[in-house]
């Protein structure tokens, strides 16, 4: 299996025309000129392109191979039995990749149309660590400097994860700080939140004149992650598998998109079930309608299902599912049904992941945990229908730099 | 055949006289006026048209296009619009467009445009580049006056984009006359846009700028030269 040669993007495939991003109808300024300023050139001609192919720069396409692409995809054949179902269980194994998480496959390529601006540096925000280290790993790697505002909570808690970023050159700030206008207005506020952290970013980059680089929703970001689905097709296809189920968690949507968009757009059979956390209820409670992205209200509107830009998030430990909305392809595709949706409490998606560490190996990202959670209930359907399915979920990430997580959940044994 | 000029400008603006002056001299050298009538939310509209909405505020709209002499295009956002109502006002035009008729109200689409026929009025269908190849297909159909492609996210905010590329895959799905608009920011997208098959292109902002900052006279010249330098495509 070669690594992918192309990105595939939904856009011209979609049901229905996507929503563009909007101004806000009370500004003078214009949030969309805000992006031709923050974001690589390539990367915002990428997001508004209707190709269904795009061409991966060769560097890109060594890059991914440098580290580890194509990741395996699996057969969870211990996790079967232990459930004693009928079912094939395959994961796409995104923690394979070196920091982790599936978050590389768009930092490589928007880090790379960075320096391919003449820009020495990039900035990015992040939570929990994964997009941070995804970014510090992709600059040093094409040799440019990084700089993360990471919310300080997470700055304080994750010190692996804060090292990891500093381990790969980057300069790693928490969030609310005492760099930017923004961060000294809310500085001594509390322990930080991703919307400060992202506001924090936005205004360094256009003080600095850095690149910012952006983890999840963005058309582009989700083209970017298509690798992943790519991928999978091509392996189904050499051991002669066709799923009945694909399964993925949905943050803002990317590896979510990435790992089924390219099965969507090839009209493949099969049901595609998002899975985000009962905790932040965006598939049950969120409205389909323009919304800003951000908490701070920096960038464009975008029509998506969100709990609102305000919404506060109760303190579930996982942090990548947390965000208030849906990318909005996904969020359209939801609306349309073309995708299913689901929620599952953060009890029992622990209780998948312990399963899963217990059968496989493999502990899941807390965010993964949630797909292992519905590949499971799949499986046990299946049975109980007296049938066997093809279920095939994306692991897109290992819990290795998160068992404090793990430990706060189920206690120090 | 030689490539069209559209040219946009918001009614009444900068104020009436100059507009009426504009429009009056601008006829002779465009194919067609594209003329927009303030919305309750200028969705697709980057700063200098939504300006331009402000400053209009409370003009006649219908007297003034009642006096536009050449081929006028009404524009304007479906969002909170009485139909009706402003199908009458514009009735002196010769065509109506609506910018977020397939991404916002799909399911109004035959019943929009046979109201625009009900009064003599011919159907600009605007799609963007998100606009799926099925649907570019099905409503392109509507169209009796031509396919409006716009190629940025918002007027006047030069997104970067391939205009080429983006005017080649709706030429391969649009049988008949495609307009190109909606952010061409100079000459050498308006060539990209021919290029990549467009029947002709459609330029606003650019020129707004110009007639509110220099007066009409240079608004007029720029008209001139936007078609000298089409016709020599």
């Amino acid at each position: 299996m070669e690594v992918p040669s192309r990105w595939y993007n939904i856009i011209p495939d979609l049901p229905l025309p996507l929503p563009p991003p909007v101004d806000p109808p009370d500004r003078d300024s214009s949030s969309i000129e805000l992006l031709n300023q923050i974001l690589p050139v390539e990367v915002i001609r990428q997001q508004f392109s209707a190709d269904r192919w795009i061409d991966i720069p060769d560097e890109i396409k060594e890059l991914y191979k440098n580290f580890g692409r194509p990741t395996p995809l699996l057969r969870a054949r211990r996790l079967e039995e232990k459930i004693n179902t009928k079912s094939k269980i395959f994961f796409k194994y995104e923690g394979a990749l070196p920091t982790g998480s599936h978050k590389l496959n768009a930092a490589i390529p928007q880090a790379y149309y960075a320096k391919k601006d003449g820009i020495e540096s990039v900035i990015t925000e992040t939570g929990a660590g994964q997009w941070g280290a995804a970014v510090s790993l992709a600059a040093r790697t094409v040799g440019i400097k990084s700089t993360v505002f990471m919310v300080r909570s997470s700055y304080d808690q994750k010190q692996q994860r804060r090292y990891l970023m500093e381990m790969y050159g980057a300069r790693v700030i928490p969030s609310p700080s005492t760099t930017t206008a923004f961060g000294r207005s809310v500085h001594g506020s509390g322990s930080g939140s991703l919307g400060i952290a992202m506001s924090e970013a936005i205004e360094y980059a256009l003080k600095t004149g850095a690149k910012y680089l952006v983890g999840s929703v963005l058309e582009v970001v989700l083209m970017y992650q298509s690798i992943i689905g790519l991928e999978v097709i091509g392996q189904l296809n050499e051991i002669g598998e066709e799923p009945d189920v694909l399964i993925g968690c949905v943050g803002g949507g990317s590896n979510f998109a990435g790992f089924t968009y390219p099965f969507i757009g090839s009209n493949a059979k099969g049901r595609f079930i998002a899975v985000g956390p009962a905790e932040v209820p965006k598939f049950s409670s969120g409205k389909y309608r323009y919304d800003f992205p951000d908490t701070a209200e920096i960038l464009p509107l975008i029509k998506m299902i969100t709990l609102g830009a305000d919404f506060e998030p109760p303190p579930i430990y996982s942090g990548g599912l947390r965000y208030h909305g849906v990318a909005p392809t996904l969020s359209m595709l939801i609306q349309q049904e073309k995708v299913s949706s689901r929620e599952y409490g953060e009890k029992i998606s622990a209780e998948a992941a312990k399963m899963f560490a217990e059968t496989q190996g493999i502990v899941p990202a807390l965010e993964s945990s949630h797909a292992v959670a519905a590949a499971i209930d799949e499986a046990k359907a299946a049975d109980m229908r007296g049938t066997s399915s093809v279920i095939v979920f994306n692991m897109s990430g290992h819990g290795l730099l998160e068992l404090d997580n793990y430990m706060k959940i189920y206690g120090d044994r | 055949m030689m490539a069209e000029l559209v040219i946009y400008n918001t009614v009444g603006f900068p104020d009436p006289e100059t507009f009426f002056k504009f429009v009056q001299g601008a006829c002779s050298y465009v194919d067609a006026l594209e003329l927009g009538i303030p919305p309750k939310f200028a969705k697709y509209d980057g700063p200098t048209i939504r300006r331009s909405y402000v400053a209009v505020a409370g003009t006649d709209y219908m007297n003034l296009l009642s006096n536009v002499k050449c081929r006028a295009i009404a524009l304007t956002y479906l969002d909170g619009l009485d139909l009706e109502k402003f199908l009458e006002m514009v009735r002196c035009t010769k065509a109506v467009m609506f910018p977020d008729l397939l991404i916002d109200h799909m399911n109004r689409l035959e019943e929009v445009t046979e109201a625009v026929k009900k009064m003599s009025l011919k159907n600009v269908i605007f799609i963007s580049p998100s606009v799926p190849d099925t649907i570019i297909k099905s409503a392109s159909r509507f169209a009796d006056e031509f396919v409006y492609l716009g190629i940025r996210p918002a007027t006047g905010v030069p997104t970067p984009v391939n205009v080429t590329k983006l005017v080649k895959r709706v030429r391969v799905i649009v049988d008949g006359k495609l307009i190109v608009g909606f952010g061409l920011k100079d000459n050498e997208e308006i060539a990209q846009a021919i290029e990549g098959g467009a029947d002709g292109v459609a330029v606003g902002t650019s020129v707004m700028k110009v007639l509110e900052e220099r007066g009409e006279s240079e608004a007029i010249e720029a008209v001139r030269r936007l078609k000298e330098y089409v016709d020599s495509l």
